[in-house]
């Protein structure tokens, strides 16, 4: 069992049943594991703000939702969040990229990785970041966390963490 | 909204913000419909996560011109997943209603429907009456969905003609949350209320 498969086999420990997500290079191949479970449905979207609505409206379905994106797609709906979920207080649960970080050096990437946290701390989102593997377990408490929290919530996954799949 | 009301059924239903929503309150006074006050654009995300999530329950979305303007794209997702429980409705005045009735972008110049069709969705009409409206509705509400109908209005004068519902914020997430435990016996919130 890779990385990936421990992520996705924790999110389904959590309740997750739906995911919608827009592709980045570091967690596609958890979004393929996703994509090929028939105990989630998966939802491809157009832009990443869509994945964060998505999760909100499966949220009054009863249903344990999670938004994957990469960083960049996180810089881009920080409004609907908060007009959205900071307004309502609901929670939607991100898995996000960490990129942007001191090993990825692409250079579209180096914005992300400098004023991202600062961001979410303004918004007052919390937010996890997960380099360890053992670390993984946590998600089923993150996710009950996050619900508790009322507000969005990102847990980042770095580069060293997924590795080669990165 | 009164014809929509009529046609209505067990419909759930979600709001974009602006004056179809508070008409869609003045009209209804439901609390199993959910009024978005921010996410301009979202609406028919949310909509469509709800309508996933709930699939034996008809779910409708009551857009807006200017909200599909801002999220075209959310077209395209919604074929992708060809929900049959979901039908989206468009107000389509040409404005933006609730600042001022200022000119919506390419006023008269794009066709709503032609692109929920070129999105993908194969049951896209233009409805122009009131008449027309109740005539179709019955159709509209057997069909299985997606299915969406853009509904040209003209634009009011008087743009707060009718005030937003009376509840707003966390409320309204427990007002809806509650509501819909309630009608279709699901657990929206945990057995500690979250």
């Amino acid at each position: 069992m890779d990385v990936n498969d421990k992520i996705h086999a924790q999110l389904v420990k959590a309740g997750v049943r739906l995911a919608a997500s827009l592709p980045d290079d570091w967690v596609n191949t958890l979004i393929r594991r996703i994509s090929r479970d028939n105990q989630i449905h998966h939802v491809p979207v157009c832009r990443e703000a869509e994945t964060i609505a998505i999760c909100a409206g499966a949220f009054f379905g009863g249903v344990r939702a999670v938004a994957i994106f990469g960083n960049t797609g996180l810089l881009t709906c920080t409004g609907e969040m908060a007009t959205l979920c900071l307004r309502h207080a609901i929670p939607v649960f991100c898995i996000v990229s960490g990129r942007g970080s001191i090993d990825d050096h692409k250079v579209y990437q180096e914005v992300q990785g400098r004023r991202t946290i600062p961001l979410l701390q303004a918004y007052d989102y919390p937010f996890r970041i997960i380099d360890k593997e053992e670390e993984i377990e946590d998600i089923p408490n993150a996710y009950e966390w996050h619900r508790l929290q009322k507000r969005p919530f990102v847990l980042f996954l770095t580069k060293k963490l997924l590795g080669t799949a990165a | 909204m009164k014809v929509l009301a009529k046609h209505r059924g067990d419909a759930v239903v979600v709001c974009a913000l602006g004056m179809a929503a508070n008409e869609w309150w003045a009209v209804t006074r439901s609390e199993d419909s959910f009024y978005m006050h921010g996410g301009m654009g979202f609406a028919a995300s949310f909509a469509l996560g709800l309508a996933l999530s709930i699939p034996r329950t008809p779910v409708w979305v009551l857009n807006s011109d200017g909200s599909l303007c801002m999220n075209t794209g959310c077209l395209i997702t919604e074929a992708g997943q060809q929900p049959k429980n979901l039908k989206h409705f468009v107000v389509d005045n040409q404005c933006y209603q609730t600042v001022e009735t200022m000119p919506i972008v390419n006023q008269g110049g794009a066709d709503y429907t032609a692109i929920a069709r070129g999105a993908g969705i194969q049951q896209a009409i233009t409805v122009d009456g009131l008449a027309d409206l109740d005539r179709l509705m019955p159709e509209i509400v057997a069909a299985q969905g997606p299915y969406f109908v853009r509904l040209r209005v003209e634009a009011e004068p008087d743009y707060q003609r009718a005030p937003p519902a009376n509840y707003e914020g966390p409320e309204m997430k427990y007002r809806f949350g509650r509501a819909l435990e309630k009608k279709l016996g699901i657990r929206v919130f945990g057995p500690r209320g979250f």
